[in-house]
């Protein structure tokens, strides 16, 4: 068996309703093998019903998940290659076993598992495998999550939130884990977080998920580069949004002085650029998320 | 040492950018061995797929050749090719930069050439 697959986890017109709300609005989505993908998006937004939903742990309302072009749902043939790590929580029923028994339950359940990776990555952790999940801390419960993750081998493996909890050091160390696994073995794998910007080089692909609704799909750092923040005198940045027909995303006013991120290519942005009045600025994946989905809040 | 990347460009910019400035300074002489895809990727905590963007770009301009099984190598004539461009984008941007500045400030042209001047004699400028 190979760590990797040249199938295509696919979503077609994915709808998800609990009762009367809908969470997951009419989504297309392609994982395509060999990515790391960053799925971002606000508390709410549907991440991890979208990520339960894709391996099968959750139905959904209308639409299709296929895997290699066949149903996910039930399908034990289609569910042993992906792997969803959720993230674990005190209360859930899976926090009141004991890790070693959280890991042996891995190993049952994913074909592809590695329990000498597993055990070597537990070490590294420095967790106590006989300690119930549920009595550890919320960073060691990621620590866990990340361990059943990496040693699962799943060709297409799902991380819901693996970053919560942990520090920064720790945090720097999983992304670390993360590149060497897939450089090693050229898994896919799709990593929901909203701590963004650390995580944002580690990530080729991102997937931005808004109050259901796919905004954007894309190679990182090609969604990055149709941005910039414009700014400059009121009238100045005004004439130029209207005389190029631009949409101010997130505007900022400090008295006579206007800012504002703008979407558009390198054409616009290098005439953008001749103007002496204006000032042209680059963003990150954070900036570019808080202008997509931030509907104003930002503002304060 | 993903903190010498800074987010104001893209990363796959900053490592061309990078191995540019190695070879500016002489640390990779012509037709030496410049860091792989994957050791680039480590040592920036990156997606391998950036960092060989960031290659490929400078294989595109001719400044790194590639040795089929071994590597990637600095092309003869880089260091030539690079002076000559970063030359042009130092007249296109910081010169620019400098004389826009100059406007704000309300420093004419005068005062600006006489500044110019005396830092290039404190650099010993030939």
């Amino acid at each position: 068996m190979t760590d990797h697959t040249t199938r295509n986890l696919c979503a077609k017109g994915l709808n998800k309703r609990y009762g009367s709300q809908q969470v997951l609005h009419d989504l297309n989505l392609t994982i395509e093998p060999g990515h790391i993908y960053g799925l971002i998006g606000r508390n709410g937004a549907g991440k991890t019903t979208l990520l339960s939903i894709l391996t099968g742990q959750n139905p959904l309302t209308s639409g299709q998940v296929t895997y290699g072009g066949e149903p996910v749902w039930e399908n034990p043939r289609a569910l042993a290659d992906l792997c969803f790590a959720r993230e674990l929580n005190a209360t859930a029923e899976t926090a009141q076993i004991s890790v070693k028994e959280f890991l042996y339950a891995g190993q049952l359940f994913c074909p592809h598992w590695d329990k000498q990776f597993a055990d070597s990555l537990i070490e590294t952790f420095g967790i106590d495998r006989k300690k119930r999940i549920a009595k550890l801390s919320k960073g060691q419960m990621s620590m866990v999550t990340i361990t059943a993750a990496l040693a699962s081998r799943a060709p297409v493996t799902l991380l819901d939130e693996p970053a919560a909890g942990l520090d920064v050091v720790i945090r720097e160390k999983f992304y670390r884990m993360l590149l060497d696994e897939y450089t090693k073995t050229g898994r896919t794998f799709v990593v929901s977080t909203h701590i963004i910007e650390e995580a944002a080089s580690v990530f080729d692909r991102v997937i931005i998920l808004d109050e259901g609704h796919i905004i954007a799909d894309a190679p990182t750092e090609e969604l990055v580069d149709q941005f910039r923040y414009l700014s400059g005198g009121k009238t100045a940045v005004d004439a130029a949004l209207a005389a190029r027909g631009l949409q101010p995303l997130q505007v900022q006013e400090l008295g006579p002085h206007k800012m504002t991120a703008v979407r558009g290519d390198a054409e616009l942005f290098a005439a953008l650029a001749e103007d002496p009045a204006l000032s042209l600025s680059g963003m990150n994946l954070q900036n570019v998320f808080v202008a997509l989905c931030g509907h104003g809040d930002e503002e304060g | 040492m993903k903190g010498m990347l800074n987010d104001q460009s893209l990363i796959y910019q900053q490592i061309a950018q990078l191995l540019e400035d190695g070879i500016l300074r002489g640390e990779y002489p012509e037709d030496s061995q410049v860091p792989s895809t994957n050791e680039l990727a480590r040592a920036f905590n990156i997606n391998p797929a950036t960092a060989a963007k960031g290659i490929n770009r400078l294989v595109d301009e001719g400044l790194l050749y590639k040795r089929r099984g071994i590597g990637m190598f600095v092309a003869p004539g880089a260091l030539k090719t690079l002076r000559a461009r970063r030359k042009e984008a130092f007249a296109r941007d910081q010169v620019r930069a400098l004389v826009r500045e100059a406007r704000r400030l309300n420093v004419t042209r005068e005062e600006l050439l006489q500044l110019v001047a005396g830092e290039a004699d404190k650099e010993e400028l030939p």
